[in-house]
């Protein structure tokens, strides 16, 4: 497993838009922006040893039981993107966190992406506890997060402002 | 705001829910666990957005012609059951919420042939200008349309998914 990164938010994360990303409106599209966080999330999750390796050996999987995503700003193709990430919360077996995506020269927040994962054990396809190697971590993690502000788009609700 | 539209408008659905849009899960959409990504649920759940959005009138030609665009400024997904590569999808959507620039809309993805609910999503959708790329009143053609979908969409219940935040139930 890689070195503990304990800097709080995490911020190890870089990204470019592709142009298969980009859409007639000219810019990423919606979905993509979700692709580019969940790589942000394996990169979370290389952390504490649940990324790729965990489900190559046939250990475990991640799966997202929900995700919430505002868009901020345009970002167009081949800009470069820093992905920041930041623990909420854990149980036994999810872990509730969220990214946030900036364009990595202008500096603008362009994205933001609240994530609720859930530890899968690989034979029955079925919510399992974390491992105690990656609970360790992060457990670790959550302590070192504990103490960021809690961003203002965590825990929104989606609806149209009456006026 | 824009007083017509230079092309052909599709005929009116105005059926609650809006049940049109049909798709399938396409090989490059699944990932190392063997299932459609999380983010192409939202790419399937944009392209439904735009069924609804071609019936209200806001199509490519809204595009091509220069004259707007739609955004997505907020969504909220949840992820009910796996789909594997080559399932068919069905999408059901309700229009939960609109005023003179936004639309809230309300997608549920069904498996077409099991019949299980595979995800939800929940989506905030905003009328831009194409020369500002900022944000502007419907159509007048498309706000007509909208109010006549509205009239046969808000008489439907609340989906019990709909208005969801995130978080860790304490036990």
């Amino acid at each position: 497993m890689i070195e503990l990164d304990l800097a709080a938010p995490l911020d190890r994360h870089r990204a470019t838009v592709l142009p298969e990303w980009i859409d007639w409106n000219g810019h990423m599209n919606v979905g993509f922006y979700v692709v580019a966080f969940d790589k942000a999330t394996d990169t979370l999750c290389e952390q504490f040893g649940c990324s790729w390796d965990y489900t190559r050996e046939k250990i475990g999987m991640t799966f997202v039981l929900e995700a919430h995503v505002t868009y901020e700003r345009e970002v167009k193709e081949g800009d470069p993107l820093r992905i920041a990430s930041q623990i909420l919360d854990h149980d036994a077996r999810r872990l509730h966190f969220i990214h946030a995506m900036y364009h990595a020269d202008e500096g603008y927040l362009a994205a933001t992406n609240e994530l609720m994962l859930m530890n899968i054990d690989y034979a029955t396809r079925r919510a399992a506890p974390w491992p105690d190697f990656a609970l360790e971590r992060i457990e670790k993690l959550a302590a070192a997060h504990k103490a960021l502000p809690r961003p203002k788009q965590a825990g929104r609700l989606i609806g149209i402002k009456k006026k | 705001m824009l007083d017509s539209l230079p092309y052909e408008l599709p005929e009116l659905v105005t059926r609650a829910p809006f049940d049109s849009h049909r798709s399938t899960v396409l090989p490059e959409w699944v990932d190392w666990n063997g299932h459609m990504n999380v983010a192409f649920y939202v790419l399937a759940f944009d392209q439904a957005s735009g069924a609804f959005m071609r019936n209200i009138g806001l199509g490519r030609p809204y595009v091509d012609g220069k004259l707007g665009m739609t955004f997505v400024l907020e969504t909220h997904v949840t992820y009910d059951r796996e789909m594997r590569q080559g399932a068919p999808m069905r999408f059901v959507t309700q229009l939960l919420e609109r005023d003179a620039k936004k639309v809230h809309l309300y997608h549920e993805m069904f498996h077409a042939a099991e019949g299980y609910l595979a995800a939800t999503n929940e989506v905030i959708v905003m009328n831009i200008d194409y020369a500002t790329r900022r944000s502007a009143p419907w159509p007048a053609p498309v706000a007509e349309r909208l109010e006549a979908v509205w009239l046969a969409h808000k008489g439907l219940k609340r989906p019990a998914k709909a208005g969801r935040v995130m978080g860790l139930a304490k036990k």
